[in-house]
């Protein structure tokens, strides 16, 4: 067994604003294991950005802990690629926030960039770019300085369908190549059955595991085979009633 | 967007002529419409329909400018008002940037100096001109302190404004990051803003205008200003007509210098 590298503990986060105080996520406790890709469903407005924030350091839990070991990459719904910086400054923007700008990381970051299809537009602006080449860019970005956590808070739900399905893809091949651990927060169940080792369903607002899943796919990490295979629809109706209960 | 004449097709090649045409009868038509103006002007006067005493004419403001700069004091007219507006100009854009960035930097400075920038920026900056001549005399410096005083205010709302309105979301990826107050300055914020320091520079290439000119009306003994209020009161209303022609050439001209730096700046910044 992979040893854990991220843990929630009995986590509770408050929002506090002038109107009142918002609990978005209480008694969490879960754990990730090392290059496990776990994916979290959950009622819109439950608190999952919360979850990635929290995980990120971004917010401090208001009780419990949250423990890590490594780094961290976050990607968004949209691409938030920088329009005035073209794609080779924007895959190395976390590089020079995080002062890796030297020349063997930047090497690396093209080097991924141009092993996942991105080669010839290094030179381009982000707005000649589709849709789903920004987003591959997003990603070539978050794993620019190497992280060895990704926090992924619906990275494709801006795209239509049919690109979707081609980034998911992508996304997909390139994250379990890299050997990545992920934590994906989606809307999509069959989105979530299709990528994750594990699936947590959380609860409405506030934020707790209500259930949780190890997927069985005999080994398969191919985002459209599962699609085909036998174990998907059953998978897929037991979180869809989770989900609504 | 590349220009390639080379292998294009018959569609475009008609497209691009439909737009030269387009912009040929759009440029036409604004010279006319001058040409017409002043035509007209010159000929109601010389044919005696209107009283080229109270109105002026093309011919007589073109032999105003000719006089003063035989007398030669035309270009140190027009050297003391844009030196007041361009000096002014400078002040007021680049104190209103650094103090709009402390206000984005502090949000409770921010919060505490809000009633005050609004009071300043309601107030009309005339109704200083009083205190502006008892504290700076008649010179330069007091036409300076007004213009910076008009343009400041502008200058710091409107880049506040855009500072705070930075993406939210883009904030976040940078703190996720680990960026730092000063990278999310450097590497989002100011780049972001870009686009607004640019119209701010135009509204305020008009407000520099209004604060130099009007120091002029207030306190100066020389200058474009001077000459429109000397020459109302002297009733020489050629005068005040050259004078404004100047203007207008002199703001057109600075406006224009924007323009060519916002095509300098923007170039790349496509979005
Ligand atoms: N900055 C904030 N201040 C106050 N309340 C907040 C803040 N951010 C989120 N909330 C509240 O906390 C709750 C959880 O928000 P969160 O964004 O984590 O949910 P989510 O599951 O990501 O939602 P969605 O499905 O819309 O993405 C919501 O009720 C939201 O209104
Ligand atoms: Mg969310």
């Amino acid at each position: 067994m992979k040893k854990e590298i991220l843990r929630f503990s009995g986590v509770k986060y408050t929002y506090h604003t002038v109107r009142g105080e918002t609990v978005a996520v209480e008694d969490l406790s879960f754990s990730v294991r090392e290059s496990e890709f776990v994916a979290i469903i959950g009622p819109s407005g439950c608190g999952k950005t919360t979850l990635l924030s929290l995980a990120a350091g971004l917010l401090v839990p208001s009780e419990g802990e949250v423990t890590s070991r490594g780094s961290f990459g976050y990607m968004l719904q949209k691409d938030h690629l920088f329009p005035w910086r073209t794609i080779e400054k924007n895959i190395r923007l976390p590089l020079e926030v995080k002062r890796q700008n030297t020349p063997e990381h930047r090497e690396r970051a093209v080097n991924l960039a141009k092993k996942y299809g991105l080669g010839e537009f290094l030179q381009s602006y982000p707005s000649q770019l589709s849709g789903g080449m920004r987003q591959r860019a997003a990603l070539i970005r978050t794993l620019a300085t190497d992280p060895d956590i990704l926090l992924l808070d619906e990275p494709f739900s801006a795209l239509d369908y049919q690109t979707r399905l081609n980034v998911t893809e992508d996304v997909s091949e390139i994250i379990r190549s890299e050997g990545k651990t992920v934590l994906l927060i989606t809307h999509d169940i069959s989105e979530a059955i299709s990528l994750a080792d594990r699936v947590l369903v959380l609860s409405g607002r506030p934020a707790r595991i209500a259930y949780e899943h190890e997927l069985d796919f005999e080994g398969v990490t191919n985002p459209l085979k599962r699609r085909e295979m036998n174990n998907f629809s059953g998978w897929f109706e037991i979180l869809w009633k989770e989900l609504n209960a | 967007m590349k220009n390639e004449k080379k292998n294009c097709s018959e569609e475009h090649l008609l497209f691009l002529k439909k737009r030269r045409r387009k912009l040929i009868l759009i440029w036409s038509l604004r010279v006319g419409i001058l040409a017409l103006i002043l035509g007209l002007w010159e000929l109601s006067t010389s044919l005696g329909w209107a009283d080229a005493f109270l109105v002026s004419s093309p011919s007589r403001i073109a032999r105003t400018i000719g006089s003063l700069y035989t007398e030669g004091t035309l270009f140190y007219h027009i050297g003391t008002t844009l030196w007041e507006t361009l000096v002014g100009f400078v002040i007021a854009v680049a104190l209103g940037y650094g103090i709009a960035l402390a206000l984005w930097w502090s949000e409770t400075v921010r919060k505490v100096l809000e009633p005050y920038i609004v009071v300043l920026n309601a107030l009309p900056k005339i109704a200083l001109g009083p205190l502006i001549i008892i504290w700076f005399g008649t010179g330069s410096p007091a036409i300076l302190f007004m213009t910076v005083l008009v343009g400041l205010i502008v200058a710091i709302m409107h880049m506040l404004s855009a500072f705070i309105a930075t993406d939210k979301n883009k904030l976040l990826l940078l703190k996720s990051m680990g960026a730092g107050k000063v990278q999310i300055l450097t590497k989002l914020v100011i780049p972001s803003s870009l686009p607004s320091f640019i119209s701010m520079l135009k509204v305020n290439v008009g407000m520099a205008w209004i604060g130099s000119i009007m120091g002029e009306y207030i306190v100066s003994r020389a200058g474009l200003g001077y000459l429109i209020v000397y020459g109302g009161q002297v009733f020489k209303l050629d005068l005040v007509m050259a004078s404004t022609f100047l203007l207008c050439v002199l703001a057109a001209g600075m406006y224009f210098l924007v323009v060519l730096l916002e095509k300098v700046l923007v170039k790349n910044a496509e979005s």
